[in-house]
């Protein structure tokens, strides 16, 4: 096993840059998401680091050893590093027990070790008792966890999973993020793991690296991406968010329109410049217009027109307008229970709203 | 894992780290070197030989410009020309106007007996044109043709001849039945691999079958009909053996029978043939650029994932006339020509008419046993085509891997050497090889070695076209998953690529055999009696007038021919029944979902 380091990684296709120079570190044994919308260059990066591609200029290293540079490669076969793929690539002309067993017997390992460790891998993904199908008698779960032992079965320094759940339907994939979360605790290899869905990054990583258009936006824990965004994009992209465009009127301050709301200012803005103010829509409280609904806490308060409501069983996901072509989304208690039209008072926590540097 | 390279980070800040493979990837560079090695003496050169010579005179060996300017100032030679086009169009517009109604009714309707039509079909596709030829010589020659002489019974012995097979419309029209089965072929396919949903989708939205097939699946399987279209125009410009028997005996000229008369003619005008074949380069190259302009941006992906059937259309009344249309056919391509070849085969001598005394196998017998000639060619045919189907698929396939997964740079360049051949008539090429290799360093003249470098040369596009047509539906991330456990490139090919190509490479190989098999015009200029092949032993012997042997050895070449097939079709489709249904190829990525 292996911890990796990625310096100054950029990769051009022609006049197409698809990574501006990305630094990560991945410390040995921890499960690092690479998470990000299609074209951020998450997939690039892992055709890197795989060695099928190689790098315009950067290097990628694994603990002491040079894997990618720009003047030169270590093929892909010499790496130790075994890679999933999202639409599995299990072998059809091979059975499952023959598609875990190629790695193994390309190393030329002795016989009886090949037969230990191919059980351990069908073991691991609990597939002992499909190990003479063919893939086609297989559904899709069992497919990729295939290819999961495959992958494992070689006992890899590093392993890369790309999109490994896009082709499995909603419930398989939720019970598919957990076991990968169990695989790499049982062994603990450094694993980077490809995906654009926020919710498998969050319940399998300990990292998330959160990418867009080639650069490296925010690489930090599950709870800090969530919870303190480096900017508006991340904190869009990690659950839901409202964002209110302004611009700066000194730390700590954003002009909405003709108002001034206050909120923890990590915007790198200048007064005048363009800031943006993010909350969840958890966070946001509706009032009746005029009561005094005030949750006694310090907070920015708008006046709005319920648009719409939408009745979601735990809660209520109501579309506020807030004036001036600007709407906010609300997740309210189902008891809250307001029609188009009503005018109400919306109350945004201080302590839940920040200013960051807008998305675009 | 000492095999990775050892350099550490930061023993030698400036003396950069080099990642490089462990060792020179010796063998992907002989590999490389023997395919661009083989494609060189395979294409590049005979047909540079063509080229060069092509601007020489035959005379006094000088540069010149004069041989081009003969073809097109001269009016013998602009007239073969004139002929080829039009025997080309003919031969073009038939196949299509035959074979893809036919194909049609095969794929799509519930017309009775599709089967046994599509296997008769297939069977024209394995007889050499020029024993069709001389089938329908002994059915349709003025005067002793059967069919004449059946018409005479009924219209009055001093009526004409019913039919002239020694014309120019009796050339287009054996041309052109024995060039339906490419069209055929090709066109049912497509439509048997079109998805369903396309033609549902139509239907749903309220379209009747007639105007589904009108505004859907014609157009679809347009890219099939345009293909066959170019290939079956290429057979009637190339073609050799039919207008030698039929045009030549009436002094129709055209630029194969030409080419072999520069040849054959003393002294002979080797140069000059050389460059006459040109024009003919050109027009099929024209053709191939039309293509890509027709079919441009379009992007048909006809190929679903889905295993569903296509709907049958009821022809309901029309059915059994259909039938009998799709009859015609076989009938003329297979069942007529083959009955006079039998017919003839088994009689001793064919000119006493038809008695049980006449009857006798003595030609079969003296085919097999009477003389060394035959049986030594029926070797050297199973052996050359064996050994000729062997080394151009393997080469084929090679090519498509290094093009389709862009292996080394100018890989494209490679692909577009594979596909010259197309557009070399047999004939040219067999002139190009006979420049090429026999003269020193390689003289192979004599050699089985230089029939089977032809005759892999000139089915070298079949087979890299085929191949590439089955590596593009083999996602390449079935072969990185090997590779990112530790398999080098070679390993790679051998034990995922080469395996899941399977049974699509044994019909690949198929389809180069057959053609090689009964290729007639490549092999004309380049053979010796140690090399003599079952075709040129049988065009050889129509020369020479002795048709009931003729008739015998063209049953036997036949017969030969459907047993190898008949034994590989279940083999094709046994390699792999259970572990390639379509879900999982579907899943792995082998075909797009």
């Amino acid at each position: 096993m292996s911890g990796i380091r990625i310096k100054n990684l950029r990769k051009s296709f022609g006049s197409y840059t698809a990574l501006h120079g990305i630094d990560l570190q991945v410390p040995n044994g921890t499960l690092l998401a690479l998470l990000g919308p299609s074209g951020c260059g998450k997939s690039t990066t892992l055709q890197l680091l795989a060695g099928f591609e190689a790098p315009t200029e950067g290097e990628i290293w694994a603990d002491d050893v040079l894997l990618s540079s720009s003047r030169g490669v270590l093929p892909p076969e010499k790496r130790g590093i075994s890679l999933v793929f999202q639409n599995y690539a299990v072998w059809p002309h091979k059975t499952v027990a023959e598609n875990v067993a190629f790695g193994l017997a390309i190393r030329r390992l002795p016989k009886a070790e090949i037969a230990e460790r191919l059980d351990r891998a069908l073991r691991t993904v609990r597939l002992e008792a499909l190990r003479d199908r063919y893939p086609s008698e297989l559904s899709g779960g069992q497919q990729q966890r295939v290819a999961l032992a495959r992958a494992l079965a070689v006992e890899p320094r590093i392993l890369l999973l790309d999109e490994p759940l896009s082709n499995l339907d909603a419930h398989l994939r939720e019970e598919m993020r957990f076991e990968i979360r169990q695989v790499h605790d049982l062994l603990g290899i450094t694993t980077v793991y490809v995906t654009h869905d926020q919710s498998e990054a969050l319940v399998t990583a300990d990292r998330i690296a959160v990418m867009k258009s080639g650069h490296l936006q925010q690489l930090s824990s599950p709870e800090e991406i969530f919870e303190r965004p480096s900017n508006a994009f991340v904190a869009k992209f990690i659950g839901a968010n409202n964002e209110l465009i302004g611009t700066s009127e000194g730390q700590g301050a954003i002009r909405v329109g003709d108002r001034v709301l206050t909120a923890p200012d990590r915007s790198g803005a200048e007064r005048g410049g363009g800031v943006s103010l993010c909350v969840r829509p958890s966070q946001v409280r509706l009032g009746e217009s005029g009561r005094d609904a005030d949750p006694g806490i310090p907070c920015n308060v708008l006046p709005g027109t319920i648009l719409r409501s939408a009745y979601l069983g735990e809660y209520r996901d109501v579309l506020v307008d807030v004036g001036g072509e600007r709407t906010l989304r609300a997740f309210v208690p189902p008891s809250q229970c307001y029609g188009p039209g009503t005018a109400v008072t919306v109350h945004l926590p201080i302590e839940a709203c920040q200013i960051l540097d807008p998305a675009a | 894992m000492g095999v990775i390279s050892t350099s550490r980070e930061g023993s030698t800040p400036d003396a950069a780290a080099r990642p490089m493979m462990p060792r020179v990837p010796l063998v992907k560079t002989a590999v490389f070197g023997a395919v661009v090695l083989l494609l060189i003496l395979l294409v590049v050169q005979p047909f540079g030989w063509v080229l060069y010579n092509s601007f020489h005179d035959d005379l006094s060996g000088a540069w010149t410009l004069g041989n081009y300017a003969r073809t097109f100032q001269s009016a013998d030679l602009v007239e073969p020309l004139v002929n080829s086009l039009i025997l080309a169009v003919a031969t073009a517009v038939i196949a299509i106007g035959i074979g893809v109604p036919l194909a049609w009714l095969v794929s799509r309707t519930d017309m009775p007996f599709r089967r046994t039509i599509r296997v008769l079909t297939l069977t024209a596709f394995v007889t050499p044109s020029f024993i069709g030829a001389t089938g329908w010589i002994l059915l349709a020659a003025p005067n002793s043709g059967w069919l004449n002489a059946l018409w005479r019974l009924v219209a009055g012995a001093d009526a004409g001849p019913l039919l002239n097979i020694y014309s120019m419309a009796g050339a287009i029209f054996i041309c052109g039945i024995y060039t339906v089965p490419y069209s055929f072929t090709m066109v049912s396919s497509a439509l048997d691999e079109m998805a369903v949903e396309l033609e549902d989708a139509a239907a749903t939205l309220g379209s009747g079958t007639l105007r589904t097939m009108l505004s859907i699946t014609i157009p679809l399987v347009t890219p099939a009909v345009i293909a066959s279209f170019i290939l079956s125009f290429i057979q009637g410009l190339t073609l050799f053996g039919v207008p030698a028997f039929l045009l030549t005996p009436t002094g129709i000229p055209v630029v194969t029978t030409k080419l072999a008369e520069f040849y054959q003619q003393f002294p002979p005008e080797i140069f000059m043939a050389a460059a006459y074949c040109m024009p003919l380069l050109l027009v099929t190259a024209m053709l191939f650029w039309m293509r890509r302009r027709i079919l441009g941006r379009k992007q048909y992906v006809t190929i679903s994932g889905k295993t569903r059937a296509g709907r049958q259309i009821h022809l309901g009344g029309a059915r059994w006339p259909m039938f009998f249309a799709a009859l015609l056919m076989p009938l003329f391509s297979v069942l007529l020509p083959y009955a006079a070849l039998l017919l003839v085969s088994l009689t001793r001598a064919w000119g006493q008419g038809l008695s049980w005394e006449n009857l006798s196998l003595y030609w079969y017998w003296w085919a097999l046993f009477g003389n060394s000639e035959t049986l030594t060619a029926i070797v050297n045919s199973l052996l050359f085509s064996t050994l000729g189907a062997t080394l151009c698929i393997a080469l084929g396939t090679v090519v498509a891997y290094i093009v389709e997964r862009r292996m080394m740079p100018g890989a494209r360049l490679l692909g577009a050497v594979a596909t010259v051949p197309i557009i070399i008539p047999g004939i040219v090429l067999s002139v190009g090889f006979f420049a090429a290799y026999t003269r020193a360093p390689l003289n192979l003249y004599g050699t089985p070695m230089l029939l089977i470098a032809a005759f892999a040369a000139t089915f070298l596009p079949i087979a890299y076209a085929h191949g590439g047509a089955i590596l593009k539906g083999i996602g390449p991330d079935l072969e990185r998953a090997a590779r990112s456990l530790g398999a080098g490139e070679g390993r790679t090919f051998l034990s995922i690529t080469v395996p899941l190509m399977g049974g699509g490479l044994v019909s690949g190989w198929f389809l180069v055999f057959i053609p090689i098999i009964r290729e007639l015009s490549v092999a004309v200029f380049l053979i010796t009696p140690k090399t003599n092949v079952m075709t040129t032993l049988i065009y050889n012997a129509k020369d020479g007038g002795n048709y009931e042997a003729v008739c015998a050895m063209s049953v036997l070449l036949l017969l030969m021919t459907l047993l190898l097939v008949a034994v590989a079709r279940p083999l094709a489709q046994l390699t792999g029944a259970r572990r390639t249904s379509r879900k999982a190829a579907e899943a792995a990525g082998v075909v797009p979902a």
